[in-house]
């Protein structure tokens, strides 16, 4: 396969290495007017600036793009592709959501996946297996923080400028942990939230304090920031019968810490030493193959020509519905 | 990759009380040495690295060697095969007399140590969605764990085979998809034998479970030969846990889990202090074992967390 990558900067970097492994992949074309060709070892893979798409030569597109050129690229390599991966957020906003939605409606045999590599992480495919059957029963309630610090150069990163980004911190990070809410839970409605820009002033949320609730009534609530001066990100899945807490994730810099799974059991008194001190399994894993995974997933539904198992339209529709909502009703306050 | 690490705790006493281990002790090593009347197999060579091994010390007359490489011990002079199987026939009974202590705490261990290895294994199954496989397990007949591994209806079929006969690959054997050698390798007169031989009988993509005593765990490293635990025929292999790795991992499994969630280190150091105080022990050692509970605790869980303890255990998918 021969494959168009939008977007060469910290997203398009990680696809980049996974697809040059990937033995389908025969040939990656970087299409990104910001990279100097000459100043990467690309073996010429780099489409010179100004140079016309060679959409005729590919097989897929990936973009990653920054948000306000998502959905357009995105739209148009569904139309001339068919086989398009696109990074999260799928567009700015719910009308862009909607112009990728229309793009994939007018072609019928279309393969789409939007780039939501939290749910395969593996302290979250190991939590999936534990609950129900797995042993912990129904889910009563889901709570997770995710944040990060921001950085010296925060104010002037795309991400929070709001004409390029669409939104600030829960657009973002807030937005993995609002899938897997839904992954945990179904789909969720919004019941309250608070969004402030207290700290960085960039005229977005750099703090999100969301309450959602799922088909059943079960309460889910999220914190997704950037002023956690330690990054973090957390999960905590409260069970019939125990609980669960993911925490940490493999980056380059290792700074959201080792990723675990804690598994406690719920005991009373008579199965435990202690009343409320249950026994706990704490998992470590030491690989994070979410980025491998998801785009092999994606490739194998092109080679089969059916739909991919992660990151579909409908789920990629049902948390841009979450953050239209919560845009919706509630205001930045300072 | 993944590793395990618990805050479940349970007195050395529940499980494998010091000072009722004399009698085990003893048959143990007056039937090993009554086996080799029967004959001696020279090892000189690491099953790990195929390194020589180098001398490194003796258990009442019985010499280990070292392999450099991984820091693993190995028995070095063996009976004839014949005459080991019949040992590990004859301990395996022993184990289930009323002169064993695996006999009087029979409930205790079947609570402690077999109920929470099948756990690992039904979550492990669960996590590598693994529906009713087949199950060979390589142990001594008869086996204290097959029933609860019937009894808990994870597996379409259950076999246990001794490590001998399990070292003897034939054609006409039924795959597995599931293969348990819960300190299988540690009593092997031949772990290469063993472990190429159940390879065989698992279907590609299979697991293997491995639980051992690691010798870079922190109560051997600290008592070395001293530990009374340290007896063969059970303990005839003492690999390292890189020295385990290096092992799966040349027979072609990927490790999925390399965890060692022991829970006694320090408590088994300490009962041989109490034993015998004048064992060698560094004053940092004497100062952890004079500590407050918090802080062994603390230690305890650092040498969980960071492959430090005695007690491995490890999941490995069969390439």
């Amino acid at each position: 396969m021969n494959i168009l990558l939008f977007g060469y900067g910290y997203m398009g970097k990680i696809r980049h290495a996974v697809l040059r492994r990937h033995p389908a992949v025969r040939r990656v074309t970087i299409v990104d007017p910001f990279i100097d060709p000459k100043m990467l070892d690309l073996d010429g893979a780099v489409l010179p600036p100004c140079a016309p798409v060679p959409w005729e030569e590919h097989d897929a597109a990936f973009i990653c793009t920054p948000n306000n050129v998502t959905a357009d690229l995105c739209a148009q390599s569904l139309r001339r592709l068919r086989r398009v991966f696109c990074e999260k957020p799928p567009g700015r906003n719910w009308e862009e959501f909607c112009q990728i939605d229309e793009a994939a409606r007018s072609v019928p045999d279309h393969v789409l996946a939007f780039g939501f590599n939290h749910r395969l992480h593996p302290s979250i495919q190991a939590a999936l297996a534990l609950l129900g059957e797995g042993g912990l029963g129904e889910v009563l309630y889901v709570k997770g923080t995710y944040g990060k610090s921001g950085g010296s150069q925060y104010r002037e990163s795309w991400r929070n400028n709001r004409e390029v980004s669409g939104g600030g911190i829960l657009l973002d990070q807030g937005i993995h942990m609002l899938d897997l809410f839904q992954l945990f839970l179904g789909p969720l409605t919004v019941v309250e939230a608070v969004l402030t820009d207290s700290f960085w002033k960039c005229g977005v949320e750099d703090n999100a304090f969301v309450l959602l609730k799922g088909g059943r009534g079960q309460p889910a609530f999220l914190h997704s920031s950037a002023t956690l001066w330690k990054h973090t990100f957390r999960i905590e899945i409260g069970c019939e019968n125990g609980y669960l807490k993911a925490s940490g994730f493999l980056s380059k810099t290792g700074s959201y810490g080792r990723e675990q799974l804690v598994i406690g059991k719920r005991q009373f008194e008579d199965e435990a030493f202690s009343l409320g001190n249950p026994r706990e399994e704490i998992i470590h894993f030491d690989r994070d193959e979410s980025w491998d995974k998801e785009v092999h997933e994606f490739l194998a539904a092109v080679q089969e020509g059916r739909p991919p198992h992660h990151g579909s339209l409908e789920e990629a529709r049902q948390v841009m519905k979450l953050v239209h909502d919560i845009y919706a009703m509630t205001p930045v306050t300072q | 990759m993944r590793s395990v690490e618990t805050n479940s705790s349970f007195p050395l006493s529940a499980v494998k009380p010091l000072e009722e281990l004399a009698s085990y002790r003893e048959f143990c090593l007056s039937q090993t040495l009554k086996a080799l009347q029967q004959g001696r197999r020279k090892r000189q060579i690491s099953p790990v690295t195929h390194q020589p091994l180098e001398p490194c010390g003796e258990t009442a007359g019985l010499e280990y060697g070292r392999c450099s490489q991984t820091g693993s011990f190995f028995l070095m002079t063996l009976p004839p095969a014949s005459a080991w199987t019949q040992l590990l026939e004859e301990v395996n009974r022993f184990r289930h007399s009323p002169e064993a202590f695996h006999f009087t705490h029979a409930r205790s261990r079947s609570d402690r140590v077999y109920l929470p290895k099948l756990e690992w294994i039904q979550e492990t199954l669960r996590f590598q969605r693994l529906v009713s496989p087949a199950v060979l397990e390589v142990a001594p007949s008869p086996s204290d764990l097959m029933p609860l591994l019937k009894e808990s209806g994870l597996f379409s079929k259950g076999f246990t085979s001794s490590e001998q006969d399990a070292s003897k690959s034939s054609l006409d054997q039924e795959p597995v998809e599931v293969a348990l050698l819960l300190e299988a390798l540690d009593r092997s007169d031949d772990p290469e034998a063993l472990l190429e031989a159940v390879r065989k009988r698992m279907v590609t993509g299979g697991l293997l479970f491995v639980t051992a005593l690691v010798v870079s765990g922190f109560d051997m490293a600290v008592l070395g030969m001293n530990n009374l635990y340290w007896v063969p025929p059970d303990r005839a292999n003492g690999f390292s846990l890189k020295g385990l790795t290096q092992f799966l991992t040349r027979f072609g499994f990927n490790l999925l889990e390399v965890s060692t969630p022991g829970v006694l280190d320090l408590e088994i150091v300490q009962a041989h202090r109490q034993r015998d105080p004048s064992i060698p022990l560094s004053v940092f050692e004497r100062q952890l074992l004079e500590s407050d509970e918090q802080t062994r605790m603390g230690f305890q869980s650092f040498l969980q967390q960071q492959g430090l303890s005695s007690f491995a255990r490890l999941v490995a998918r069969k390439a």
